[in-house]
């Protein structure tokens, strides 16, 4: 997977925040996920996507950046993990992987589908990635607080060796 | 002046509700699939309809044909992660009087409503 391929998905994430949550995301440095990673206890908004793109994007909320996030979002009172924030969280994701899909999608015939977003709510579980896949981890930062985006996905001209 | 709000999150319903709210809009029914929109249209006739894209049962833009079949000319705006050019042209062809691709600033929503309703601002 080539890092450039996480630069929609970024400019998704960036576009999100300004947007509809009226503040910056700051990016830091990207990092591969490691099987040996620590057990997540986190929100956890994980989208699909098929066809000319393929792949897997999550994105990981701790609890009270999700909850800052669900209240700029719908501007009412947040003070538990209830359904609007796991509804909340499940937009994100599908906003910012639609925003990515339609930049990847660009020379295709064939445009890629978003599966429907999931969002995983506990603690101390682990996300096993399958050892082929390569997954990219980009932590930000926010005002509403500290959340990473991870990536694995290929397309089409990937998988033929064409950049 | 009221407005169909039709989007399978309900996150994306509030957000909206709160922004047409935010400018004094509060005639607002809900609809979570495109059936329901073509529905709700046929039962009563709406100011201006924002119309998400993928939703189950029916989507968005197969909503927006049938509504047009019926020959209602109700303005529909799509409200949309479906930014590719090639989905703006086929809403446009079926009809759509707007396009709004997520994510929005919220006075986005209001000036493509006040743009194809003719309100003022």
């Amino acid at each position: 997977m080539k890092v450039e391929y996480i630069n929609p998905f970024v400019e998704g994430v960036n576009n999100l925040f300004t947007t509809m949550l009226d503040c910056e995301a700051k990016r830091g440095n990207v990092g591969v996920v490691q099987d040996n990673d620590p057990p997540t206890q986190s929100i956890v908004a994980i989208i699909g996507l098929s066809g000319s793109v393929r792949g897997c994007v999550t994105m990981v909320f701790p609890a009270r950046t999700a909850m800052h996030v669900a209240h700029r979002l719908l501007g009412s009172t947040i003070d538990k993990l209830d359904q609007d924030v796991m509804d909340a969280m499940a937009e994100m994701v599908n906003v910012v992987a639609g925003a990515a899909k339609a930049k990847l999608n660009e020379d295709e015939n064939s445009p890629a589908q978003l599966s429907l977003p999931t969002v995983i709510l506990g603690r101390d579980y682990r996300i096993q990635h399958p050892s082929w896949s390569v997954w990219l981890d980009i932590p930000f930062d926010s005002p509403l607080g500290p959340f990473n985006l991870c990536v694995s996905i290929e397309t089409d001209h990937s998988r033929k060796g064409v950049a | 002046m009221n407005v169909l709000i039709v989007d399978d999150s309900t996150t994306m319903r509030k957000i909206l509700i709160n922004a047409l709210k935010s400018v004094g809009i509060t005639d607002i029914d809900e609809a979570c699939d495109g059936q329901q929109a073509v529905d709700a249209t046929l039962a009563k006739q709406y100011s201006v309809v924002l119309m998400d894209w993928n939703m189950p049962n029916m989507l968005g833009i197969d909503a927006l044909k049938r509504i047009r079949l019926a020959g209602n000319q109700v303005p529909v705006i799509m409200v949309t992660t479906e930014a590719e050019k090639g989905r703006v042209i086929e809403a446009l062809k079926a009809g759509a009087n707007n396009y709004v691709i997520k994510p929005f600033k919220p006075e986005a929503i209001i000036a493509k409503i006040q743009e194809v309703t003719g309100a003022a601002k």
